[in-house]
């Protein structure tokens, strides 16, 4: 009986998620200048099998500061400057930039929200927010990476600038070294290497440079979505003995270059 | 004064005929970029530079990755036909991590006078590089860039460094 609830609550979690639609960026990180084309599948919601739809878009959703984008129009009558392109079954793409579709500067936008409609609002799908936009000031920060867009055939370099730890164990950790977990298209993980021994490049800070295929073995044909790090290390407890300790796991999606 | 009537026309005519275009010679000799690129190539340096860090002005911008990998085995040969013409090229990877996907074929140039784009060719496979400067040519130093863009827009870019050997 417990079995059959599982498997009836399961199911239902699933079909709640495709009713959703999913939603991809490309770039992945991108900054309110940046040219960005967000990817709607509407699989499962009501627009689904539908060949015009329009997009529907607001900034700084939660956040203040919000409105809603110059390309709107009205509820009843989408502009046509909305519509987005179909690319395939069910599958649309809308391509913009964030201080011309909100006619807002980079330091006003902080995220966005968008949903896709038909063009007299009949059917709409849920909203899909808040997506970050990416400081265009350089904020300082114990964990980055280089470059800051890559793809999984990039040397990519993780870093650790222990001078900017806010958590103690890590403000104390040494002997420290990276864990690598790498994922597929369907975000599997394929692959993970722990215990990587980290450059230090000066006394605060740490690195470690690699390519995927040189770390892990990738099966042929397998393209990586996205990898996570995660620095570990040492501290002394009272009596003076190594305790391991670690720091947060922090996922890179993996930049598709067109 | 009846003579110098006559004359002075003459020295008009003789002065106005006398200007002429001068012809200054060059002020370096000429440099035939694609003959001197040709010959074999070993990779010296690999600098990875965030072109989007860049234009935004953020403070991390290159990282020397030459070291990070063999990246130094790399050897590239580019070869010309009897007019100096690109022909065929080819690239020996060793342990080092590709710059391109394709290992021979052949090469061309976007301008014989003044390349900009270098373009890789096997079959159907291709893949652009790009001139860094012409700089070093005459030194033994030829430098490739790589670019990867996300619509159109620059977002990372590899400058590879070659010594003639």
């Amino acid at each position: 009986m417990k079995r059959l609830i599982l498997s009836i609550l399961f199911c239902l979690s699933t079909a709640f998620v495709f009713a959703q639609g999913k939603v991809t960026f490309s770039p992945a990180a991108f900054t309110a200048e940046d040219e960005v084309t967000i990817t709607l599948d509407v699989t499962g919601t009501p627009l689904a099998g539908l060949d015009d739809i329009y997009i529907w878009a607001f900034s700084n959703d939660g956040v203040g500061g919000g409105k809603d984008a110059l390309t709107n129009g009205q509820w009843g009558s989408s502009s046509d400057k909305a519509k987005m392109q179909k690319t395939g079954p069910n599958l649309f793409t809308f391509k913009f930039t964030g201080t011309t579709l909100f006619g807002q500067s980079p330091a006003e936008l902080i995220n966005f929200g968008f949903l896709a409609k038909t063009k007299d609002g009949s059917k709409q799908t849920p909203d899909y927010k808040p997506f970050k936009f990416d400081p265009l000031v350089f904020v300082p920060s114990q964990f980055r990476v280089f470059p800051a867009k890559m793809d999984y055939t990039d040397v990519t370099t993780v870093y650790f600038q222990q001078d900017l730890a806010t958590d103690q164990n890590l403000q104390r950790m040494y002997n420290i070294k990276v864990n690598l977990t790498f994922y597929d298209a369907a975000g599997n993980a394929v692959g993970t290497k722990t215990g990587l021994v980290t450059t230090k490049e000066s006394a605060v800070l740490f690195s470690y440079a690699f390519i995927p295929e040189r770390v892990i073995t990738l099966p042929a044909g397998t393209q990586l979505s996205k990898f996570t790090y995660q620095f570990t290390g040492s501290i002394k407890d009272a009596s003076g003995a190594d305790v391991s300790t670690s720091g947060p796991v922090t996922e890179v999606v993996y930049t598709v270059f067109n | 004064m009846k003579t110098l009537k006559y004359i002075l026309p003459v020295i008009c005519i003789l002065c106005f005929w006398s200007c002429k275009p001068e012809k200054f010679a060059p002020i370096t000799t000429d440099t035939n970029v694609v003959k001197q690129m040709q010959g074999t190539w070993a990779l010296t340096s690999v600098i990875q530079v965030d072109e989007d860090a860049s234009t935004k002005g953020f403070p991390y911008k290159q990282v020397n990755i030459t070291n990070v990998y063999p990246y130094k085995d790399l050897v590239l040969t580019f070869l010309g036909d009897a007019q100096g013409n690109p022909s065929t090229f080819s690239i020996t990877n060793g342990n080092s991590p590709k710059i391109t996907d394709l290992t021979s074929g052949n090469w061309t140039v976007d301008n014989a006078q003044a390349p900009v784009t270098i373009t890789l060719k096997n079959g159907t496979a291709q893949s652009q590089l790009s001139f860094g400067t012409y700089v070093g040519l005459k030194s033994g130093k030829l430098n490739i860039k790589k670019v990867k863009m996300v619509n159109g827009k620059a977002v990372l870019s590899y400058q590879y460094e070659f010594t003639k050997k």
